[in-house]
């Protein structure tokens, strides 16, 4: 791995960091505030009448005036939560399995082989993108519910968020099977092994940090999406976890952002478990070079 | 129990309980966008009647959040993916008529016997180009909120109001005699409709720099810059805060509002003030108006149709007045002593005296983006009322030509 | 075009004639059996109305409606039942239907199930009162369908003075105009002709000319097909109308004469009403067919015809040039030779095309129409307005506002304010996060540096997070009165900051939240990309005696580069249309100068309903896009394999 920085003290580079970190914390500790609060109000800052810098100071830390997990509770008890989370959980991670099949396949045709339509075909993937999607969510409806018969299905929402996730994951895949050296499959040519054969015993082991950024990217594609699983979901049990936080904010009602921050932190939970076990293939000694070496 | 015997049991009670089940045929499908307490009290009026309907008809609810619900009914419903009955604010009703195969008419079901019993208000919001399409459930409306150990008696006046404000308002400190959205154009409607002002006149032509309406608001300014007893930005958030603070004496906002009010706050409701400015008018704030409305493409109209009839009848009202704290739209469910005695509930009946129903056309939602641009540049003093409005009158002018064209 | 041999010109010369001629012939048998359709309802459509017309007389003069109801039914040779509603008294006045016989005298009440009579009287009603009101003709006022193979039902308006108080429905046998079609089929001579002149291509050399040739004769065979197919249409349309009105005479002739019909009631322009009910004037009471006025009433449907028949004959010359160049053929060898690489990419591609090509063709598409909520049931042929939503939108070029007073103010919802404010957007954000990604992605990327599974854990928290809470918390941040950020600032000494008050300010404001939100994703990309650069690499760079700076830009640079690249596009693509922080946090204040061009689109969709025109902005933003992209791409070669 480089080497480069090792001139520059790692105190430095802790302080930048440790700044980083602060920047990144301060708003979430806000939302723990909210959620851990008890109430339902959107924090704002407390002051008393003509107030002093140390008041000021005290008033911008964020910190509950009580503690407590009744938010916490409340969420999984008077509504389905933990359902709403497994059917996004399932979701998900079913995105996952199939948006990087479907990436690293079409990736891999695009870095390894040269066939007519190819450049056409990349950019297609990559022009895809650029259509904004605020119209489209009728034509969506159609197809997925009218046509193909999908409507309170979880596949339905699977195929979305999967071709909602291929461009990024075909382009990054590609880049990426780019620079692992041919010499290593011509190698395998010779000894008689098919191009599939190639593509799942070589280039995927090697590629295993990509695939990591994939998978990571095609989660996440499913699990925060609201409009579409709302859309198509008619049954409050196949709802997903982002249609049921909304339903504590928004219209003429109370707004419940206490629940919604508490829902939002259990939320993100799954998240950081996934990247928890992802980074280890972000970090790993196994890159390309070190196999080539 | 041997275990034959258990089995045997189990399919003579399997048995005797499939053709009741089978019996109920009829599934009606509800969609609503209720949560917590109303959704609860929604909920137990739907099991009630599946209980009273247990041999022909089954009521499935589903809960839907807000902000996607239009866009979901908009989808599904013209494709006949919809529910049989589904339960919106009024604000929609016109461009779904217009969209077509979405809102059925219920015209032919209704007699004066039915209509009698609605705020006609209520019913009036309900109405598109001399149709029917739905009855009216709940009303929301806003009021005066007020902290009563900060406020011994509510304002009646203006002029009273801004007094009492001012006894309580100390800026440095963040506190306020008066709190509510002013820049956002629904609750101005409130004053605007005072003045006798408005945003549309004869065959929906946009009228929204009207005299009235600048003079509206320019008392808006006066409350905002010159007494200033309001505090800036008004998300609705921070008025929330100011008020469980005790930071704010007086509030204007609506049911749904006291929900959120922390239970160390004392409060009370009073009808909003009149306005000695504009002649002693009263406040009038826009109304909006849940309806429970037919899916043009149900199958089941008429079934649908009396599980509307009960839905906003007095009994289901009662329910949700006392339970989901909803302000039901039945003139009869205020003839209950228990609702009749519950002061918020009749609070918010006095005000409906003095509301107005919000419009029901495709052309309103055309309205908001420049009105809260002319509302904001006004707060902001980047312009002056009169400017801002004709540059809102200009730009909704535009945009209602290019949708009629 | 060496490869232009006979065989291949003929064989593209034959592709290109059944497809032009094939699918035009097809557009023409439809635009005919359309027209002849309308000729069909258009004599229901007579007939009901001049029943509509006595009903109302009689129902005026008190007479007895059941009786004339049964009378008419009898007298007109085309009207097979009738049916009368009275909404006003929720009644069925008069009908010969037999079920309504048998269920007693008139009038009767109607029930339940009859509820549709009702709401269709109403839908009238309320047609008739929005198109009085809007001064135009909106919505249809005469309700036509199809109930049997050859039974057409009308329903008309019943009027009481100007109010609509019932409905009158007419189900008549369909009248059919004469078959207008004579001589040969206009495709047969075509066809002829070009198997004639294909004789002519022996005689010309290869390449370039045989192509051209062959090219010529595509194009003659085509233009004249469609141009006899005009005539065809023109002819159709008068036979059409002809019927019409000879139609109207015999329903006329037929009324003539009884004692209960007025003979003022007999004039047939009366009853010749297209679907607002506005008078035709396709013809004289006399039953003469104004040819003038029939044809300017078809020259759109014309015009249609021929923009049609251009695009197909584009298509056919595709074709051509597809076959005649040996293009084809090359296609299906490469279809063959690398299959296994379209094995790949398939699965993939289908679903692309499904979800995401699919709904993208609608809505370009869409943007060539005016489709509103007003007129969304109208059909979308008959809103083609080609290119003027987009020439709209080029046109909006006020960006500087004169006041009344002289002072100039910038437009804020001008297009091109709208427009540079979204690439000021979307350039600081994706520099802002590439910049901090990489920064940190090289920092987490040291070898020894302690604690970096707690760092990376922590930095990607604002992707794990739900962006609805947290952007609304950073919105709350920068309140005025009670934002943390003014705290700080007075903390320090200064006076707090009205942060929507000014477009920059403002713009700091969504710039900080989303470069809050996206770097995460930034540092993932790249750390995932650190790890295909192989560590013999540096050793090489530092063996000849390269420094820390030259490392970084001359390998890890070039190194990160395939990875990079790909996500520094597509992150410039997703800030563009970056809807949902502008929609929570800054809401576009002041007066609309942070919007961008997504939130502009959703709201001519979602508030304005102008389906169509947002399409256009939305096609818009995608070209801009594409051209963005084709650039890049060029500059950095990303499509390039190593």
């Amino acid at each position: 791995m480089s080497n480069r920085n090792d001139s520059v003290p790692h105190f430095w580079l802790h302080l930048f960091l440790v700044f980083m970190v602060l920047v990144t914390v301060y708003p979430i500790l806000w939302v723990l505030t909210v959620a851990f609060s008890g109430q339902q109000a959107l924090m704002f800052v407390d002051l008393p009448p003509d107030p002093s810098v140390l008041d000021r100071v005290r008033a911008v830390v964020p910190w509950p005036a009580q503690v407590s997990v009744q938010n916490f509770v409340d969420v999984f008890s008077q509504q389905p939560f933990g359902r709403w989370l497994l059917n996004s959980a399932l979701v998900a991670a079913a995105t996952t399995v199939m948006g990087v099949f479907l990436a690293t396949t079409a990736g891999y045709a695009f870095s390894r082989f040269r066939f007519p339509g190819r450049r056409a075909g990349m950019m297609s993937f990559l022009i895809s993108q650029m259509f904004p999607g605020t119209l489209t969510l009728v034509p969506l409806y159609i197809i997925i519910v009218q046509w193909l018969h999908l409507g309170s299905n979880y596949l339905g929402l699977i195929l979305l968020y999967s071709t909602t996730a291929i461009p990024f994951c075909v382009w990054m895949l590609k880049g990426y099977f780019d620079t692992i050296p041919r010499e290593l499959e011509e190698s395998a040519l010779m000894d008689g092994a098919s191009p599939a054969v190639i593509f799942w015993k070589i280039i995927l082991p090697l590629s295993k940090p990509a695939v990591a950024v994939t998978a990571l990217f095609s989660f996440m594609t499913a699990w925060n999406e609201f409009i579409l699983a709302l859309t198509i979901m008619d049954q409050e049990s196949m709802y997903t976890a982002p249609v049921g936080l909304r339903f504590f904010v928004g219209g003429f009602a109370e707004q419940q952002w206490g629940y919604f921050a508490a829902g939002s932190i259990v939320a993100a939970l799954p998240v950081m478990a996934l990247f928890l076990f992802l980074q280890r293939f972000l970090i790993s000694g196994l890159t390309a070079g070190a196999v080539k070496g | 129990m041997t275990k034959p015997v258990f089995w045997l049991a189990t399919l003579a009670v399997a048995v005797v309980l499939v053709p009741t089940v089978a019996m109920a045929e009829i599934e009606l499908v509800v969609w609503h966008a209720y949560r917590g307490k109303e959704k609860a009290a929604f909920e137990s009026v739907v099991e009630v009647f599946n209980q009273d309907h247990v041999d022909d008809v089954r009521v499935k609810t589903l809960a839907v959040p807000y902000d996607a619900y239009a866009d979901k009914i908009t989808a599904a419903v013209p494709r006949g993916k919809g529910p049989d009955v589904f339960i919106f604010a009024q604000d929609r009703l016109g461009g779904w008529v217009e969209a077509g195969r979405t809102m059925e008419p219920i015209d032919f079901y209704l007699y004066e016997e039915i209509t009698d019993d609605f705020i006609p208000s209520t019913l009036e919001a309900m109405q598109y180009q001399g149709n029917t399409y739905g009855l009216p459930m709940n009303f929301k409306v806003v009021t005066m909120i007020y902290n009563t150990d900060m406020v011994a008696s509510p304002p009646q006046t203006s002029t009273e109001l801004i007094e009492v404000a001012k006894l309580h308002t100390n800026e440095a400190g963040g506190k306020f005699g008066l709190a509510y959205s002013y820049s956002d154009f629904y609750y101005h409607s409130a004053l605007m409709n005072a003045f006798g002002g408005g945003v549309f006149q004869g065959s929906r032509d946009p009228v929204l720099n009207s005299f009235e309406n600048v003079q509206s608001l320019e008392l808006m300014m006066q409350w905002f810059d010159v007494d200033k007893v309001m505090p800036a930005e008004p998300s609705s958030s921070l008025i929330t805060m100011l008020f469980n603070q005790g930071d704010a004496a007086i509030v204007f906002s609506g049911p749904w509002f006291l929900s959120e009010i922390s239970e160390s706050i004392p409060y009370a409701l009073a009808t909003l003030p009149t306005v000695d400015e504009a002649g002693g008018a009263p406040m009038q704030p826009w109304m909006t108006v849940e309806g429970a409305y037919i899916a043009a493409p149900s199958q089941n109209k008429d079934h649908a149709f009396d599980f509307v009839l009960y839905l906003t009848g007095p009994a289901a009202g009662k329910t949700m007045a006392l339970e989901g704290r909803q302000t039901p739209a039945n003139l009869r469910v205020y003839d209950d002593p228990e609702v009749a005695g519950d002061v918020q509930l009749s609070a918010f009946r006095a005000q409906v005296e003095h509301a107005v129903p919000m419009p029901n056309f495709a052309e309103m939602t055309m309205v908001w983006s420049p009105a809260t641009t002319a509302m904001n540049s006004i707060v902001r003093k980047a312009s002056s009322p009169q400017a801002a409005l004709d540059q809102a009158q200009k730009d909704v002018e535009e945009r209602v030509k290019s949708l009629r064209k | 075009m060496r490869d232009a041999s006979v065989g291949r010109t003929v064989a593209g010369l034959i592709t290109a004639l059944v497809i032009g001629i094939g699918l035009m012939s097809l557009i023409l048998g439809e635009a005919r059996r359309t027209m002849t359709r309308s000729a069909t309802e258009q004599n229901a459509v007579v007939t009901a109305a001049a029943a509509a017309d006595v009903l109302a007389r009689v129902r005026d003069d008190g007479g007895d409606l059941q009786a004339m109801t049964v009378a008419l039914a009898a007298a007109l040779p085309d009207l097979e039942q009738l049916r009368v509603i009275d909404a006003s008294r929720r009644q069925l006045a008069a009908s010969t239907h037999a079920a309504d016989l048998e269920a007693g005298d008139f009038p009767q009440r109607l029930k339940r199930e009859q509820k549709g009579w009702f709401d269709q009287a109403k839908e009238l009603e309320a047609a008739h009162s929005t198109n009085v009101m809007e001064g135009k003709a909106r919505k249809d006022e005469v309700l036509l369908r199809a109930v049997a193979a050859d039974r057409l039902e009308v329903v008309l308006p019943l009027f009481d003075e100007d109010q609509v108080t019932g409905s009158v429905q007419a189900v008549t046998v369909a009248v059919l105009p004469a078959d207008a079609s004579g001589g040969l089929p206009g495709w047969i001579p075509v066809l002829a002709a070009a198997l004639l002149l294909l004789g002519l291509l022996r005689l010309l050399p290869g390449g370039w000319p045989r192509f051209a040739a062959g090219l010529v004769v595509t194009a003659v065979a085509l233009y004249l097909h469609a141009s006899l197919g005009a005539d065809t249409l023109t002819n159709t349309r008068l036979v059409g109308e002809q019927s019409v009105a000879d139609h109207a005479l015999d329903v006329s002739s037929a009324l003539r004469g009884r004692p209960d019909v007025d003979a003022d009631d007999l004039a047939v322009t009366r009853w010749n009403i297209d679907r607002f009910r506005v008078g035709r004037a396709t013809f004289d009471d006399a039953g003469l067919v104004a040819v003038g006025r029939v044809e300017d009433g078809f020259d759109r449907d014309r015009g249609r015809f021929r923009q049609g028949a251009f695009v197909l004959s584009l298509l056919a010359v595709v074709f051509y040039y597809w076959v005649a160049t040996g293009w084809a053929r090359r296609t299906g060898t490469a279809l063959v030779k690398h299959r296994s690489a379209y094995g790949f990419v398939v699965p993939a591609m289908i679903g692309m095309i499904l979800l995401v090509f699919f709904p993208f063709f609608y809505g370009v598409l869409l943007s060539f129409f005016n489709k509103t909520l007003y007129n969304v049931n109208q059909p979308l042929y008959d809103l083609w307005v080609g290119f003027d939503n987009y020439v709209s939108i080029i046109a909006d070029t006020g960006v500087v506002r004169t006041a009344e007073d002289g002072s100039r103010s910038i437009n804020f919802q001008n297009f091109y304010w709208t427009l540079g404010f979204t690439i000021l957007w979307t350039v600081s954000n994706v520099f802002i996060g590439t910049t901090l990604g990489l920064t940190l992605a090289l920092i987490l990327n040291v070898k020894e540096l302690r604690f970096k599974p707690f760092y990376r854990i922590i930095l990607i928290l604002p992707w794990a997070v739900p962006n609805y809470i947290t952007a609304l918390i950073w919105k709350g941040m920068f309140h005025k009165q009670f934002g943390v950020i003014n705290q700080v600032i007075q903390i320090g000494g200064g006076e707090p900051i009205s942060w929507f008050d000014a477009w920059y300010t403002s713009f700091f404001a969504v710039l900080m939240t989303n470069g809050w939100l996206s770097f995460p994703f930034m540092m993932v990309i790249a750390l995932g990309a650190l790890q295909s650069i192989p560590n013999d690499l540096y050793e090489a760079a530092r063996v000849d005696g390269a420094g820390r700076v030259q490392a970084f830009r001359f390998v890890t640079l070039p190194s990160l580069k395939p990875a990079l690249v790909p996500a520094v596009i597509l992150s410039v693509v997703w800030t563009f249309n970056m809807f949902n922080i502008i929609y929570l946090v800054s809401q576009g204040e002041p007066a609309g100068a942070t919007e961008i061009l997504i939130t502009d689109a959703y709201k001519i969709a979602f508030e304005q309903y102008r389906y169509s025109y947002a399409a256009a902005y939305s096609v818009v933003i995608f070209l801009i896009l594409m051209v963005y992209g084709i650039w890049q791409n060029k500059v950095t070669k990303a499509t390039e394999g190593i």
